[in-house]
């Protein structure tokens, strides 16, 4: 191979002349442009606003449920409401009954973690201090079943608040931030990044630079996240503000949620970073149909959310064929991690069972959160370069006409 | 063995680096590219070292075709593509050295011209200090920094035309393709276009400028190769193809105010051998040697003292230059 450029001697090698500070001016060059671009567009500022004004709704329908009190409810059946210590019935008949328990005789906040570890799970379904509720088509309480010294007939108007706060931050975590905007936020902003410069016909001012068409595909989608992530900071705070100083507790602030809300946050952002990353790809590959191909990937998104909700299928990993399943399994791990109490909470409220997908019975892929944490946080990475790949491939051997 | 920091290759000096013969700016070895059923492009052969050559065709003769291809925008159906050695649809290294000019009128609307310029020559590793000088100097050159910090949507469309020229050369390229870059412009903007054009031309820069309008791109340059249906129809020097065509029937069309007296004094000049009055207040003059009656026709008016208000050669157009090469071939 001749050179096609002959240098006139050895490259001198300034730090500033590298390749790499070279590809940087390239990449911020690129993403600036995408996102001076953006704020031109009506489009951006359409599902900008409407995605604020839907959290801001949200929000205000927290603050209404908070603001109302929660009244009890006898549980357990025995006539007394909020009782502690309780009867304890079932425990007289037990297998444990008669012997001697060191440390407090019942709690209400459930943690029977004063018991030897062999003993705190008397009702056998493999977690320790909890409760274990049935409930019949309407969610009424059909039957009881509690860990020793573990509070089945708990006080509503703490618990259940807690548990409705609990529930809110994951479900609009899920639905709200992964799902809706999670999903239509790129919908709308990343699958015309390479498609509508192609349909303009102004791809070639930048494709007729000495830069690759995979980079520029790869720097359009950093203007995406530029963009996009500040955008969804920015709902995380106002939301985190508002549930943080209206949620249930004595404190002004609730700083303990505030690891839910960073797990919602990691979750978000690799969620739109690979969604991003799968429109830009449908944008090119699909050409004219790419909005259609895009719009039918959503709902295959959305039908797999809800079959990662159903025991069975979700222990048969099938939901794992989507990105909102991994996105939703960061949320899950970091609630397992986040609320150690976690436990009682998921069994005295259907509603946080629903908003947790049942992840405490049939946890995946594994049983340890951290775990999970990580697999996830890999697979959403990995199905981000696939899809980048994939545009870029399909990039390159694109002609502009 | 120590490693090639440099990157100069094994035993090679400076001098050896030299050496090497530089490869011509555009090599285009036997390109054909079809659309479906469709030819944009026919065997065609080219090879373009220096110099302006301007490339002549009607619409859809394949001119714009040849230069995307020439510029990776288009892969070719068969043959092969060289810009500098290297293939410019696999390979973007070229565009170091190439400003194009496309033929499209889009354009970022909402981007100043000075941010237009700016950003893409940051695309060529620049940082944004030296961009925007750069930017600076090339929207100088063409005579926009006055509107460098307007929008392009407010641009006229010579102003639009001049914007995407700054553009392509703010990277000092040795090689500048440009597709009709005189098209829908008012004269005044052609003329300071083809400035621009010809000032590039006088810098050494190989230029390639397309145009479906002779008169146009002879005020340019004199090398022009010639498209038809795809197919390289002539290549060569325009003077040449001119004097070829100088003795072929010609007409011109002169409009006065009073035709006949004017047909009277021009009919008795050698060359002329025929005159008609085609409509109210014109007169055509029939002759086989161009430049004979141009030369003469000042002073025949003068003599006849009518007034005439456009001298216009209905047959000094591409169509009538392509009908006479097609015809002389077959």
């Amino acid at each position: 191979m001749q050179p096609t450029t002959p240098p006139a001697g050895p490259p001198k090698r300034n730090l500033s002349e590298t390749v790499w500070t070279k590809l940087d001016r390239k990449a911020t060059a690129i993403a600036e442009f995408t996102i001076r671009q953006y704020r031109k567009k009506r489009s951006t500022w359409t599902v900008g606003a409407v995605g604020a004004i839907l959290v801001v709704v949200v929000l205000l329908f927290y603050i209404d449920a908070m603001s109302e009190g929660i009244e009890s409810v006898d549980d357990d059946g025995d006539g007394l409401l909020d009782e502690d210590p309780s009867t304890w019935t079932e425990w007289e008949n037990s297998q444990y009954a008669g012997r001697t328990i060191s440390g407090p005789m019942s709690d209400d906040d459930g943690d029977c973690l004063a018991l030897e570890p062999w003993m705190r799970d008397s009702n056998d379904d493999g977690v320790d201090c909890n409760v274990i509720y049935e409930y019949d088509q309407n969610g009424f309480v059909t039957s009881v079943q509690a860990d020793r010294f573990v509070d089945e007939d708990p006080n509503e108007s703490e618990f259940l608040e807690e548990a409705m706060h609990r529930s809110f931050l994951l479900g609009f975590g899920k639905f709200g931030f992964l799902f809706i905007l999670g999903i239509f936020v790129p919908l709308f902003l990343a699958t015309g990044l390479i498609r509508e410069e192609m349909d303009s016909g102004t791809l070639h001012y930048l494709v007729g630079k000495p830069i690759a068409r995979a980079e520029i595909l790869m720097y359009r989608l950093l203007g995406f996240i530029g963009l996009a992530w500040p955008y969804f900071v920015g709902l995380f705070v106002l939301s985190a503000l508002v549930t943080g100083i209206f949620g249930p507790g004595d404190s002004i602030y609730r700083f303990s949620d505030l690891g839910i809300w960073f797990g919602i946050l990691i979750a978000t952002f690799l969620t739109v970073l690979a969604y991003g990353a799968v429109f830009i790809t449908f944008g090119i590959v699909a050409g004219r149909y790419g909005v259609l191909v895009a719009l039918l990937f959503a709902v295959w998104e959305f039908f797999m959310m809800f079959l990662a909700m159903i025991g069975t299928t979700r222990e048969m990993g099938i939901a794992s064929m989507s990105i909102s399943f991994w996105g939703a399994e960061i949320i899950n791990s970091t609630a397992w991690l986040v609320w150690g109490d976690y436990a009682m909470m998921s069994g005295q409220s259907l509603a946080v069972d629903i908003a947790l997908w049942t992840v405490w019975y049939s946890p995946f892929p594994t049983t340890s959160p951290l775990i999970n944490l990580v697999i996830s946080i890999i697979v959403l990475l990995l199905i981000t370069g696939l899809f980048v790949l994939m545009g870029q491939s399909s990039f390159k051997k694109r002609e502009l006409n | 063995m120590m490693p090639d920091l440099d990157q100069v290759g094994e035993g090679q000096t400076q001098q050896e680096w030299q050496k090497v013969p530089e490869a011509p700016a555009i090599m285009v070895d036997h390109v054909s590219k079809w659309y479906g059923q469709v030819i944009g492009l026919n065997d065609v052969s080219l090879a373009i070292s220096g110099g302006v050559t301007g490339v002549l065709g009607m619409n859809g003769a394949g001119k714009s075709t040849l230069l995307k291809i020439i510029v990776g925008r288009l892969r070719p159906s068969q043959g092969q593509i060289r810009l500098f050695g290297t293939d410019p649809f696999k390979n973007p290294a070229p565009y170091h050295r190439l400003g194009y000019v496309s033929e499209s009128e889009k354009l970022y609307d909402w981007m100043t011209g000075l941010d237009f310029v700016t950003t893409l020559a940051r695309l060529h590793g620049m940082t944004r200090d030296e961009a925007r000088g750069r930017a600076e100097h090339v929207l100088n050159f063409v005579g926009l920094l006055d509107v460098a910090n307007k929008e392009i949507g407010k641009y006229s469309k010579g102003m639009r035309q001049r914007v995407k020229i700054a553009h392509a050369l703010v990277n000092d390229p040795d090689l500048i393709v440009l597709d009709e870059p005189l098209q829908g412009c008012d004269p005044l903007a052609r003329t300071t276009i083809m400035n621009v054009i010809r000032e590039l031309g006088a810098m050494g820069k190989t230029i390639l400028v397309t145009s479906h309008i002779l008169s146009e791109i002879e005020r340019i340059t004199e090398q022009i190769v010639i498209l038809h249906n795809g197919r390289l129809l002539a290549l060569g020097n325009l003077h040449s193809i001119r004097e070829l065509l100088d003795h072929i029937p010609h007409r011109i069309l002169l409009r006065t105010p009073d035709p006949r007296n004017l047909g009277r004094t021009v009919l008795p000049h050698p060359s002329v051998y025929g005159v008609r009055f085609p409509n109210p207040g014109e007169l055509i003059i029939e002759t086989n040697s161009l430049s004979d009656v141009h030369q003469d026709l000042p002073a025949l008016i003068v003599e006849s003292g009518v007034e005439v208000t456009a001298i216009e050669n209905p047959d000094d157009n591409l169509q009538s230059l392509l009908g006479y090469l097609i015809g002389g071939r077959s």
